[in-house]
């Protein structure tokens, strides 16, 4: 017994001292570092415009956080201006990554530096990424330097309904600055991967199919019954008359798992409805129009078989991972070339990186559909104005236009190709200093 | 009557040794007739042309006889008779190879029970129908190291293939390749048998593992050497000891017959690792992943060790923490051989944007060239025979619709020995050799 509990101790004080080594490295906050008032002019770039053409040698001015002007050579640009010269570079909004676990993970074998799953039951939405939200981690400004100023960040897809997004800007002097909107949409899973384990022998429900769905259908049956339950509580307590006021009696007791379900049941936020395959993907829409949930799509990988039905529900889809592996039957592409079919089939489009530590490479999956098919304005958008709108942000997102945030990026070539380099990054107007516990460490020992 | 019906049995044997030759042949990917034996002449005309040795050639021309390049040039003579392969407009480069990688060994990559296991043969889980090979010969690989896993120190011995996809098992080994064998270090050893209250639980546990494992192969090589001695003198009573092909495996390491391909991450094992390898006389080919690399690069280079590396993998383990993706560049620009893997069925069907993301951290479009295809033939030991476009090499090519360093490039053909296994345009797959359904 006291060997174990040595044992354990000494497992407990290792993990302390592992803990401590993935902490962001002295020096790089992942706050914006420079004055927040500077009034900030690029000028000379070819800018992506997103939603009005490319504008060449263009100017493009950031005053107090927003885009205050976006033209030609000739925009004015205002006195005492820091004038940034990027003749030659590429300008173009920051791009968003619409699902990431940024934030809840930083070595991914190591338990105690994660949190992307609270893997206890299927049905968890009360699960919020913002309690876990890790705001320090060094995964942000690796992540940022390539460009990407703004990312869902989802619980991982081991539950049906694993808890909730949060959306975040990848800069900011802490957690509450950077959450920029909390609980933002609720994934809901539908892939088959979901089931607890799948060990005939030690099969506990949900072991299949049915009993996932089954299970989903009561979770939301229940959360209709607690809000009639309350909605019953509240019109008597409301009532003009006395006897009825003192029939409500107590009020139901709150239910955080159930009331976390309420504002999904009217569609007042989205849900995020992930299926790879057609059968899950037909089971899945079936049951969010049952409880008339909002809906985004999310992967459709390998529901090439229902495009048209796809385009006929007029939903948009975050579509991916494209590295998803095909079918054993299916031709190389099948799924390379799924952002190009949907695309054409006029469905909205969004790309995101699923990971963490490799969310910089977000542009270039965006990058690779253009080799199979998808035009490359289209996935442009699909990594800026698109997600910007699914995430009903286009007010302040997704394009370089006046009144907009200033999260503008300045590469070296096309945003969406690996051999780019991004020599400036700004958030919110401010410019982000390139350095992360990676440059840090290149910069020790090349020499 | 009776002699009848014997020949009448006879006959219904042929009739069913041949149904169950016709049976056999269709459970392969594609009829062993198929294989393409007579390799047809081949000009391949108007590309681009990558030769990773010596340069670009615009527009310019391969010659292919039987199966090598014959020549490469503005210009070249080949006979009026060869089939021409207009590549205008397209970039023409070696097929790429995948010095790391664990496809097509029937998800049998470890053999987890023992940290030492020399003489596990990859070659006997290798699964040529695996449709991985197909999928990384569509990303425009031609050649793969197939390596055991990382659970053991030393792991079992590598295999070879060219991506021939639709022939048969025997027709997908490289050729004379010769024979790699996998170690490693660090995290998996120590996890695998840590879990399990074993020796080794720490990085202190590994390398004593590995020092008792050579201790035992010298003393082994030593009752064989006795053995010999005596037989030489001609002591007709000398009995030979008996053969351990664990042991054996062993001593192939110590005679240096195998690569030793060593996965690898953190900068105070591969110092370790040549330390061992000093005091037990045998050469280290490769350090593989090697996020680490960069810290000692110096060290590794001056011992002559290459580097099979990810661009910008990190951070899912401990020691893949300080993983930086100019990893590559800072060991290259130290001397360092290195080659960019994959170490994955994903990663390898797309290395070509793994070369653009080192030109994009620091590399040469000429470094990252050659860390997708001549450093990874030198890792397997196959550098004389493919890797680039040289008189004389294996015409392992593949052909690219745009420059292949990119987010976009498509592989249009891919040739392995001079014959097209791949073609885009093609209906189905895009395979020349394999029949779906037979």
């Amino acid at each position: 017994m006291l060997k174990r509990t040595l044992i354990l101790l000494v497992l407990v004080a290792t993990a302390a001292a592992q803990s401590k080594k993935p902490k962001s490295p002295a020096g790089v906050v992942n706050s914006a570092a420079p004055a927040a008032n500077e009034t900030i002019a690029l000028k000379g770039g070819k800018l992506l415009t997103i939603t009005h053409g490319v504008i060449e040698n263009g100017v493009v001015v950031m005053q107090n956080g927003r885009i205050t002007a976006v033209g030609g050579a000739g925009t004015a640009i205002p006195a005492g201006a820091k004038v940034v010269d990027v003749t030659g570079m590429t300008v173009y909004p920051g791009l968003i990554d619409s699902e990431t676990h940024l934030g809840l993970t930083e070595v991914s074998a190591d338990r105690m530096t994660n949190d992307e799953l609270e893997a206890s039951d299927e049905i968890m939405p009360h699960m919020h990424v913002y309690d876990a939200f890790h705001a320090e981690t060094a995964l942000i400004p690796v992540t940022r330097i390539n460009g990407i100023t703004n990312a869902i960040v989802a619980p991982a897809s081991g539950d049906t309904l694993p808890g909730q997004d949060s959306f975040i800007q990848l800069a900011g002097a802490s957690a509450t600055e950077m959450l920029t909107v909390r609980d933002i949409a609720m994934p809901l899973n539908f892939t088959g991967q979901q089931r607890r384990n799948q060990n005939f022998d030690q099969a506990k429900f949900p072991f299949t199919r049915m009993g996932m769905a089954t299970q989903l259908r009561q979770a939301f049956i229940d959360a209709q019954d607690y809000e009639q339950k309350l909605a019953a509580y509240e019109k008597k307590k409301s009532s003009a008359d006395e006897k009825e006021r003192d029939r409500a009696g107590a009020p139901p007791k709150r239910d955080l798992k159930l009331e976390a379900l309420l504002p999904y049941l009217h569609g007042k936020k989205p849900v995020v409805l992930a299926a790879e395959q057609p059968n899950d993907l037909l089971t899945a829409l079936e049951l969010a129009n049952e409880f008339h949930l909002k809906v985004i799509l999310n992967h459709v990988t390998h529901s090439a078989s229902l495009l048209d039905k796809i385009a006929a529900t007029g939903l948009p889809v975050i579509v991916g991972p494209i590295y998803e592996q095909p079918k054993e039957s299916e031709r190389y592409d099948a799924v390379f070339s799924m952002p190009a079919k949907l695309a054409k089939q006029g469905v909205k489009i969004a790309f995101a990186s699923y990971d963490a530590h490799q969310s910089r490479n977000l542009p270039y999956a965006a990058g690779y559909a253009v080799g199979f098919g998808l035009p490359a304005e289209e996935a442009l958008k699909a990594l800026t104005i698109n997600p910007a709108q699914i995430w009903g942000l286009d007010k302040d997102l997704g394009s370089l236009e006046v009144g907009k945030l200033g999260n503008v990026v300045v590469a070296n070539g096309d945003p969406l190709d690996v051999k780019t380099d991004v020599k400036h990054v700004f958030i919110q107007g401010q410019e982000i200093p390139l350095v992360s516990k990676q440059t840090q460490l290149r910069d020790q020992y090349w020499k | 009557m009776a002699r009848r019906s014997h020949l009448y049995g006879v006959a219904l044997l042929l009739v069913s040794c041949l149904l169950s030759t016709l049976a056999f042949a269709q459970q392969q990917p594609s009829g062993q007739q198929s294989s393409p034996a007579i390799h047809n002449d081949v000009v391949i005309k108007g590309g681009t042309v990558l030769t990773v040795t010596h340069g670009k050639i615009e527009n310019g021309s391969i010659y292919i006889h039987n199966g090598k390049i014959a020549e490469v040039g503005k210009k070249v003579n080949a006979p009026a008779g060869a089939t021409v392969i207009d590549a205008t407009g397209k970039f023409v480069m070696p097929g790429i190879i995948d010095s790391h990688s664990h496809i097509a060994l029937s998800n049998d990559v470890n053999e987890p029970t023992s940290p030492i296991t020399p003489h596990m043969m990859m070659h006997d889980a290798f699964d040529y129908s695996d449709k991985a090979i197909y999928r990384a010969l569509a990303g425009g690989v031609t050649t793969s190291l197939l390596l055991h896993g990382s659970a053991n120190m030393i792991g079992g011995q590598a295999v070879v293939i060219k991506h021939k996809y639709g022939l048969g098992r025997d027709e997908l080994i490289f050729p004379g390749a010769p024979q790699s064998i996998k170690f490693a270090s660090g995290e998996n050893p120590k996890r695998v048998y840590g879990q399990k209250n074993q020796l080794p639980s720490t990085r202190m546990g590994n390398f004593e593992v590995m020092r008792a494992a050579f201790i035992e192969a010298r003393e082994y090589m030593r009752t064989w050497d006795d053995y010999d001695a005596k037989v030489k003198k001609g002591d007709k009573d000398a009995t030979p000891p008996k053969k351990d092909l664990k042991l054996e495996a062993l001593a192939d390491v110590l005679r240096g017959k195998l690569l030793v391909q060593i996965h690898c991450y953190r900068a105070d094992e591969f110092l370790t690792e040549m330390a061992l390898a000093k005091e037990f006389g045998y050469k280290i080919r490769a350090f593989h992943h090697a996020l680490e690399a960069y810290k000692v690069a110096d060290k590794i280079a001056a011992n002559g060790i290459a580097v099979a590396t990810w661009p910008d993998w990190w951070g899912f383990k401990y020691e893949a923490w300080d993983g930086i993706p100019w990893n590559a560049v800072i060991s290259a620009h130290k001397g360092v051989r290195v080659a960019l893997k994959s170490d994955s069925e994903d990663v390898t069907r797309r290395l070509n944007q793994e070369a653009g993301k080192g030109i994009h951290y620091g590399l040469t479009e000429d470094e990252a060239l050659k860390a997708i295809t001549l450093n990874p033939a030198w890792i397997i030991g196959v550098e004389d025979r493919v890797g680039s476009i040289d008189v004389g090499k294996d015409a392992d090519i593949s052909i690219w619709n745009s420059y292949p360093l990119s987010s976009t490039a498509l592989v249009d053909k891919v040739l392995i020995d001079g014959d097209v296994y791949f073609d885009r345009s093609l209906p189905g797959l895009g395979l020349t050799q394999y029949k779906e359904g037979q």
